[in-house]
């Protein structure tokens, strides 16, 4: 174990290069953090519920207001039988020299079952991306940008080459708007998939 | 010039950013091989992880109820996977979404993560059925000496369904069959599985920085504004 006597040769600027190091290693876990409690965020259905704020809303570049229209916005009918849970996996995170800004791209393997209009569920394998931007205020990280980026969204059976389910909004999107939105880079089947997100790299 | 006062004082804090980078490293190794134990059938393994000197350390599962204290911990670990494992079985369990916050004091630790799970279960004659099986864990850690270890572990069960039929289908879980509970099950303190007819919670609640063990119920809070 590291012990005090371990860092007396340090000179006050080898001491701070360290401190900045681990600074940095801190805001890789606190940003994955706040990602975790953004997805539990985003599966809680209670909409509307007040909840502590995630976002950078205090950031000139964030738009409250269309934020806060976003979240009031009525989806289904009910919430019975409606769940999207879009676990985190091969985080990509990088922080800046100062563990002020942090970019990171984190892939994700969901699954979702979505009612509208109180029939049926339709169970959905949700493959998708989450690519942000993160910034540090008042001392706590905050999602600056960055949401779901999705690869498929298909009726469970039907699979991902033959069925693609549109963002469900109201009115609901045509399918050009929806590939204009979260579907933008969507798989499709006569197409060569881009390499969108790139990874962040260390020259964030 | 920093004083040599201040420059204590940062070696202090260098070194408590040090042990919670550490921790946070161990708590992820230790979940890590706590569920590949149970993902190969490895009861002993498994149980090496629990804190079963301390007269608190518990786990409960899904609707199987609360196993508290090391002779109960002992006998859900064995009725979950101390049978030996059968040809064309499989559990692959796969820990993401890692949320984890440990105490000020560094003698705790709080984390949650999100597991989707793929398995094979026999169910009679003929061929393994294939599921899915995800759940949601989330764990109370305790610092042992110098190692970490789970004082109290949670398996919120989010989808157990057949792979053909999948979770809309597949609605198996809206009841619990009809069997008795294990005699050293308490009660559950909560289980709400994916069915057409559930709403969902966010629960469990992530794990908010704190001082030091509480005994607070954490995993269980609906104020979404702490």
């Amino acid at each position: 174990m590291l012990t005090i006597d371990d860092l007396a040769e340090f000179s006050a600027d080898e001491l701070d290069a360290l401190e900045a190091r681990l600074d940095r290693q801190i805001a890789v876990w606190e940003v994955s953090n706040l990602r975790g409690q953004a997805a539990i965020f985003h599966d809680d259905a209670h909409i509307g519920e007040p909840r502590r704020e995630l976002q950078a809303v205090g950031h000139p570049s964030v738009d409250v207001d269309a934020l806060t229209a976003f979240r009031m916005k009525p989806v289904v009918d009910s919430l019975e039988g409606n769940t999207l849970i879009h676990p985190l996996a091969t985080p990509i995170i990088e922080v800046d020299e100062d563990a002020r800004r942090a970019r990171g791209v984190w892939w994700s393997f969901g699954v979702e079952a979505l009612s509208k209009f109180r029939e049926t569920p339709m169970a959905i394998i949700s493959l998708g991306m989450v690519p942000g931007t993160h910034i540090k205020m008042d001392g706590e990280w905050r999602i600056l940008a960055g949401a779901w980026q999705r690869t498929t969204k298909n009726e469970y059976h039907a699979g991902w080459v033959h069925s693609m389910e549109p963002t469900n909004t109201r009115p609901p999107l045509t399918p050009e708007q929806d590939r204009n939105f979260l579907g933008k880079f969507a798989y499709r089947k006569d197409a060569v998939r881009r390499a969108v997100p790139e990874p962040p790299r260390t020259d964030t | 010039m920093s004083s040599p006062a201040s420059s204590l004082e940062q070696k202090q804090r260098v070194l408590e950013k040090f042990a919670r980078i550490e921790a946070y490293h161990e708590l992820q190794n230790l979940m890590g091989r706590t569920i590949v134990a149970i993902n190969f059938r490895q009861p002993e393994r498994v149980l090496e992880a629990f804190a079963l000197d301390a007269p608190d350390v518990s786990f409960e599962y899904a609707d199987e109820g609360r196993f508290v204290g090391a002779e109960a911990v002992r006998a859900l670990v064995d009725q979950l996977i101390g049978a030996p494992a059968q040809p064309g079985e499989m559990r692959d369990y796969q820990l993401t979404t890692p949320i984890i916050e440990v105490a000020a004091d560094g003698r705790s630790a709080r984390g949650v993560w999100w597991m989707p799970g793929a398995g094979a279960i026999h169910e009679g004659e003929g061929d393994p059925a294939a599921i899915w099986d995800w759940a949601t864990i989330a764990v109370d850690f305790t610092r042992a000496g110098e190692e970490w270890k789970i004082l109290r572990l949670h398996w919120f069960r989010f989808i157990t369904c057949h792979y053909e039929k999948g979770w809309v289908e597949d609605t198996s879980l809206i009841n619990r069959p009809n069997t008795p509970m294990h005699p050293l099950s308490r009660p559950t303190t909560y289980h709400n599985p994916y069915s057409p007819l559930s709403i969902r919670d966010g629960i469990p609640a992530a794990p908010r920085p704190y001082d030091s063990a509480d005994g607070s119920d954490w995993m269980l809070s609906r104020d979404k504004e702490a």
